[in-house]
């Protein structure tokens, strides 16, 4: 079958510098990946055409792209799962949130600064054992499915907060972070969360899921991030915006059963933080005069001691 | 049909306005809503109290699945994140027998037991597929034709797409084009329709936080589009409360109306927008609702 | 001009260990690497590594005996005792740096059973040790701060007299030529498994070490010696694990038959990889097979079962071959996999010409021989890897930088120029799968005279075609075209050494299997082969294997 693709090329030696799309008829079968299309166009159409890949079996992370707009890894997705419906053709192009350096060519040392930023390495205690660290079985079984990471960068091209601000390290480095924290072997923890509570760290995330949605190998990093959360507050952390949010939020829901929206973003922002309070001010005015304002009586809910007693429960076995 | 109806916590505070248009939406749709089946369900935790606890915040929403099950209703949401919360803790809840008996222990304390046959389905989805396009289209008393209007879906309804069952239900990615185009208008693509309005970082980054609500309204209002709509009322506090925090940052007017998904099917259903509290937006909708007056 | 006293070319598991081990000693090393090292090849490796560990009442001899038996006898017994020797070591200092190997019910390292061992002694991380390892070490380099020069391309070796003195490399983001002094190089390129088609490696695996150190003068040994993975998908080569078989699963043939039983009735489907090769290639042959393939079948595992310790390749069967090994059986069959032989190295990684070392796949010392066993490759990375990096950490104490100058660069200057000016033409991808499919054909699980002899035309002809191939990019910044080309001569000059080695060999030995020789020859043939470069062709020559303790006998599985 003839599959049709449309390729974002940049040729960083051209005098204009500025990305263009082409068009590629490639003969295929039905059980044809991506990656063997365009493999396809660079030795039989164009040589020219650049991509790095190796492994071809979803294991080297090498060939992580943009394809119809959704990051993903060229290697493992059939082309029978996203030629449009509309016979238009296949759009392919780099990863996202890095800078191209050749057509889809990206330049991964913003990604490799912030992986190598989260320090990840195994920091066991003082104590060396005689042979093996023992660990628990669950463990490492656990540890797997992040350990699975394979560096691929298709949650950081996706990523809607580093879309927006740099600064952020990021699923995968978050990702890796966790890895870590959670390793029984692990013992600095201390450090590591101190850091991950930093502006940039566990509390950027906004909680979007791409990372979850486009990662190839089941790493779940939005996941992680929000274990990492709960670990930075249970150890104490408790004094940024984040940590404040979740706090009263589930104090809220502990004392009435639902949200009250009129303190929460008061008590998310810190009371004494006064040029946030005088922020909300026109907020408040404006959602007076339209009505909006959340009732200043928080009534609890009917089932209020009922649901206080599974918060009790709940949380005292932890 | 009759559903147990989850209203979720903004719209019985900070959006009144959607609880209303739902209310009056369902009425002419012929939707039964019982919201005393689910009284005194907690709030589903909105993603937050899943960071702090991620077994307390699932034991919640089983318990509001289990007072479902009791009166033998579906249940409805009308909050993306209310939907999307509640299909990634009914997947956890149901792929692990354990884990359900787990939670169901507590439960048990107040005579509740979740039997896992909740299939928590939100207005949009209920109207694209329990009652299906063509009765949306046979209700409609005016279409708005000549109107456009961008898509706003919200992280929840979208991601990810195994606990939403988008596989099973592809329908349910475009169900909010659909919607648009049945009520007679037209869509407005732009990039962001699916991303994120910054609305769970609004307290935490700010910065971040509004100039993602710049970025997807300006996207949308440079491309055309006379309003916004979305299903969750999460995304409408950050894209219509703080788009002038929004404007500020990005240095020019937007002056886009976000409006709620049954705001938009309300209108065409010939419902009149005050009952729908549509003149009750911070971002002013005078102009589309002018508009609307005056047209055919 | 750059100097440095350790330099080592691949960032795979031997490379980085080696630069680990010679970093820890205290000299100045860097790391050069076409890819970034967390996509070197080694990633892909499955199923676990072997170790004897003597706390649960296992001996590394039992495991070398199991090594030399794999190995069809062909193994350098010294060698492996020293592998396997140090086995455990090297499997415990990997846990204490971070690997997640799967643990027992007491928290000890756990065990799984693979190919051609009498003992399970086999560590693993699920079913992707190989990419657990090559990360833990990345780690470790990064923690230790070793300078990797990633994605640079090496373009030939630089001897005087006989000497190894440093590399000509280019920088593939900007296609700058280099000339780099080293004291000491440590060729750790991994294998040569593209100038066959289909194989399970890589896109990177162009035999570039191997013929680097042709070129210098090194000699290539067992290059006869490929394995044929047993389970293998049809059309794509990818590798699903030995660990499947490990685990219990079963090869089944077109009468729903355990043909492995009749074959090797006492290690059944983990005889050794060469032998179940055979009897797959020989089920198929013999009209039992599936559509060219026999069936691997995990069903009675179970599905928590395989999502625990086989989840990546169900997802590879699912990916590339639309089957769920839950419910269905997959379709496998031989496809190449490893290369046995290599540059000819000691127990220290020494190749015969000084200031040149060679460790891991790139390399043959002999510890796999004929055939190498399942697991048997992340140790010998590891092992010998470290070994090198050591070894050549104290050796450049006594030695100067060689006088080198930018001149050193020219020869591939001029290649490079050579190759761009070429006229349209065809591209290195025909003549790569031309030559791909005629390895395979020619020197498959079974081979004979006349099948040799046509590789050996083969060679011939890909060998010319390779010279006057069309390079479309012109451009310097990451021209993975002229790469490619520049590859395909490492890659054809491979091929040669592998058909002029085989048909020198007029046994059937592990791998190497003649239908018209089809029994070992002890008596005449106990040796290895040797290839070395004499201008445009080359010259044979033999070493005695070395014999310990263990005595050749009939192999019986």
């Amino acid at each position: 079958m003839e599959v049709n693709f449309k390729v974002q090329r940049f040729d960083p030696e051209s005098t204009d510098l500025v990305s263009h799309y082409q068009n590629y008829q490639v003969e295929m079968t039905e059980s044809s990946t991506v990656l063997d299309g365009l493999i396809k166009i660079r030795e039989e159409d164009d040589g020219t055409l650049s991509l790095r890949c190796s492994c071809r079996a979803a294991i080297c992370g090498s060939c992580a792209m943009r394809i119809n707009g959704e990051a993903g890894l060229a290697c493992n997705t059939k082309i029978v799962d996203v030629i449009p419906s509309d016979g238009s053709p296949i759009t392919i192009e780099p990863a996202g949130n890095l800078p191209v350096i050749k057509d889809l060519i990206v330049d991964f040392q913003p990604f490799w600064s912030k992986f190598k930023a989260v320090e990840p390495w195994l920091q066991p205690g003082e104590i060396e054992p005689e042979g093996e660290y023992l660990a628990p079985e669950e463990d490492m079984i656990h540890l797997a499915g992040v350990v699975s990471c394979i560096l691929c960068g298709a949650c950081v091209s996706d990523c809607t907060v580093l879309e927006v601000d740099d600064n952020f390290l990021g699923p995968a480095a978050l990702a890796k972070a966790y890895r870590f924290s959670r390793d029984p072997r692990d013992e600095s923890d201390d450090q590591r969360l101190a850091q991950l509570n930093q502006p940039g760290g566990v509390w950027d995330c906004t909680r979007c899921m791409k990372c979850v949605e486009v990662c190839p190998k089941g790493v779940d990093p939005m996941d992680r991030i929000m274990l990492l959360r709960e670990k930075v507050m249970d150890a104490g952390y408790n004094n940024t915006s984040g940590a404040r949010h979740a706090n009263a939020f589930a104090k809220f829901l502990k004392n009435s059963g639902w949200l009250d929206e009129l303190r929460l973003p008061v008590l998310s922002f810190g009371i004494f933080n006064i040029k946030a309070m005088i922020g909300l001010i026109p907020l408040g005015i404006r959602s007076q005069l339209a009505g909006k304002r959340p009732p200043i009586f928080h009534h609890k809910l009917s089932s209020a001691k009922e649901i206080k007693k599974i918060f009790e429960k709940v949380e005292s076995k932890k | 049909m009759k559903y147990a109806f989850y209203p979720g916590c903004v719209a019985r505070g900070a959006c009144p306005e959607l609880y209303s248009a739902t209310l009056e939406v369902c009425e002419i749709l012929g939707i039964e809503l019982d919201e005393q089946a689910l009284e005194g369900a907690a709030c589903t935790g909105a993603g937050v109290l899943q960071e702090k606890n991620l077994l307390l915040a699932d034991t919640l929403n089983a318990r509001t699945f289990a007072l479902a099950e009791k009166s033998g209703l579906p249940l409805m949401t009308i909050c993306s994140t209310c939907q999307g919360v509640m299909s990634q803790a009914n997947q956890r809840l149901t792929e692990d027998p354990e884990y359900l008996a787990k939670v169901n222990e507590t439960l048990a304390d107040e005579g509740l037991e979740y039997k896992g046959t909740i299939d928590p389905k939100h207005l949009l989805w209920i109207i694209a597929e329990d009652l299906g396009i063509d009765f949306l289209e046979s209700k409609i008393v005016r279409k708005l034709e000549g109107f456009k209007f961008a898509p706003f879906y919200g992280c929840y309804i979208v991601r990810p797409s195994k606990a939403l069952k988008l596989d099973e239900n592809p329908n349910r990615k475009q169900a909010l084009e659909q919607v648009i185009e049945t009520v007679g208008a037209e869509v407005v693509e732009f990039p962001g329709s699916t991303l994120c309005c910054g609305f769970p970082i609004l307290t935490i980054n700010p910065k971040n936080s509004q100039t993602m609500v710049a970025n997807h309204t300006i996207d949308a209002k440079d491309r055309g589009a006379d309003a916004m709509v979305t299903p969750c009322p999460l995304c409408h506090l950050n894209l219509d409360g703080y788009q002038p925090n929004a404007a500020a940052l990005a240095k020019r007017d937007i002056d886009l109306p976000i409006i709620h998904l049954p705001q938009l099917v309300g209108l065409a259903l010939g419902i009149a927008p005050e009952k729908m509290r549509l003149n009750k937006h911070l971002v002013s909708t005078k102009k589309l609702l002018s508009e609307l007056a005056v047209a055919p | 001009m750059i100097d440095h006293d350790v330099l080592i070319i691949g960032a795979g598991l031997a490379g980085l260990r080696a630069a680990l081990s010679a970093k820890e000693a205290g000299v100045d090393v860097a790391v050069v690497t076409k890819v970034h090292p967390v996509r070197s090849h080694s990633n892909a490796a499955q199923g676990g590594i072997n170790a004897a560990l003597t706390d649960r009442g296992d001996d590394w001899r039992d495991h070398a005996y199991d090594t030399i038996k794999g190995s069809d006898f062909l193994g350098d017994q010294d060698a492996i005792e020293v592998m396997c020797r140090e086995a455990g070591d090297e499997v415990i200092s990997m846990e204490n740096m971070g690997a997640i190997f799967n643990r027992d019910e007491n928290g000890k390292l756990g065990t799984r059973s693979f190919g051609g061992q009498r003992e399970a002694r086999t560590f693993f991380v699920a079913d992707f040790t190989g990419q657990a390892l090559l990360h833990v070490l990345y780690e470790q380099i990064v923690k230790a701060g070793a300078f990797v020069y990633e994605e640079w391309f090496v373009l030939s070796l630089i001897v005087r007299d006989g000497k190894c003195g440093g590399v000509v490399m280019m920088d593939i983001r900007t296609g700058k030529i280099e000339v780099v002094r080293a004291k000491a190089v440590i060729l750790a390129t991994g294998g040569l498994g593209r100038v066959f088609e289909p194989s399970t490696n890589a896109l990177i695996c162009t035999g570039d070490g191997m013929s680097l150190a042709y070129r210098a003068g090194a000699e290539l040994m067992d290059m006869e010696m490929v394995q044929y993975h047993p389970t293998t998908l049809k059309g794509s080569g990818v590798l699903l694990s030995e660990a499947a078989r490990g685990e219990g699963a079963y090869l089944l043939n077109s009468e729903n038959e355990r043909f492995m039983l009749k074959y090797a009735p006492e290690f059944k489907e983990l005889a050794s990889r060469d032998v179940v090769s055979r009897c797959e290639q020989t089920e198929i042959d013999e009209g039992r097979g599936v559509d060219g393939c026999v069936l691997l079948d995990l069903r009675h595992l179970g599905e928590k079962y395989i999502s625990e310790r086989l989840s990546q390749i169900r997802e590879l069967a699912m990916d590339f071959a639309n089957v769920d090994m839950v419910k269905e059986p997959v379709p496998v069959m031989p496809g190449m996999h490893y290369a046995m032989g290599g540059v000819k190295a000691d127990i220290d990684g020494k190749t015969a010409i000084p200031g040149l070392y060679a460790a891991g796949e790139v390399a043959c010392i002999s510890v796999h021989g004929g055939n190498r066993l399942g697991a048997n490759s992340l140790l010998d990375t590891l092992v010998f890897g470290r070994r090198s990096g050591t070894h050549a950490a104290e050796m450049i104490k006594s030695v100067q930088h060689l006088s080198i100058d930018d001149s050193a660069a020219q020869d591939d200057i001029d290649n490079i120029n050579s190759l761009l000016s070429n006229e349209k033409n065809e591209s290195f991808g025909q003549v790569r799968l031309d030559m791909g499919t005629g390895m395979k054909n020619h020197l498959g699980v079974y081979r004979d005279q006349n099948s040799m002899e046509k590789a050996l035309e083969l060679v011939k002809d890909v060998k010319e075609r390779a010279k006057s191939i069309y390079v479309a990019d012109k451009s310097k910044t990451f021209n993975t075209n002229l790469m490619f080309s520049i590859e395909l001569g490492f890659m054809t000059e491979c091929a040669e050494a592998i058909a002029a080695s085989a048909i020198q060999r007029k046994e059937s030995r592990g791998a190497h299997t003649r239908t018209d020789m089809p029994d070992r020859d002890d008596e005449n043939w106990l040796k290895h082969i040797l290839v070395t470069k004499k201008d445009d062709s080359h010259d044979i020559s033999f070493l005695d294997v070395i014999i310990t303790d263990w005595e050749p006998v009939i192999r019986q599985y």
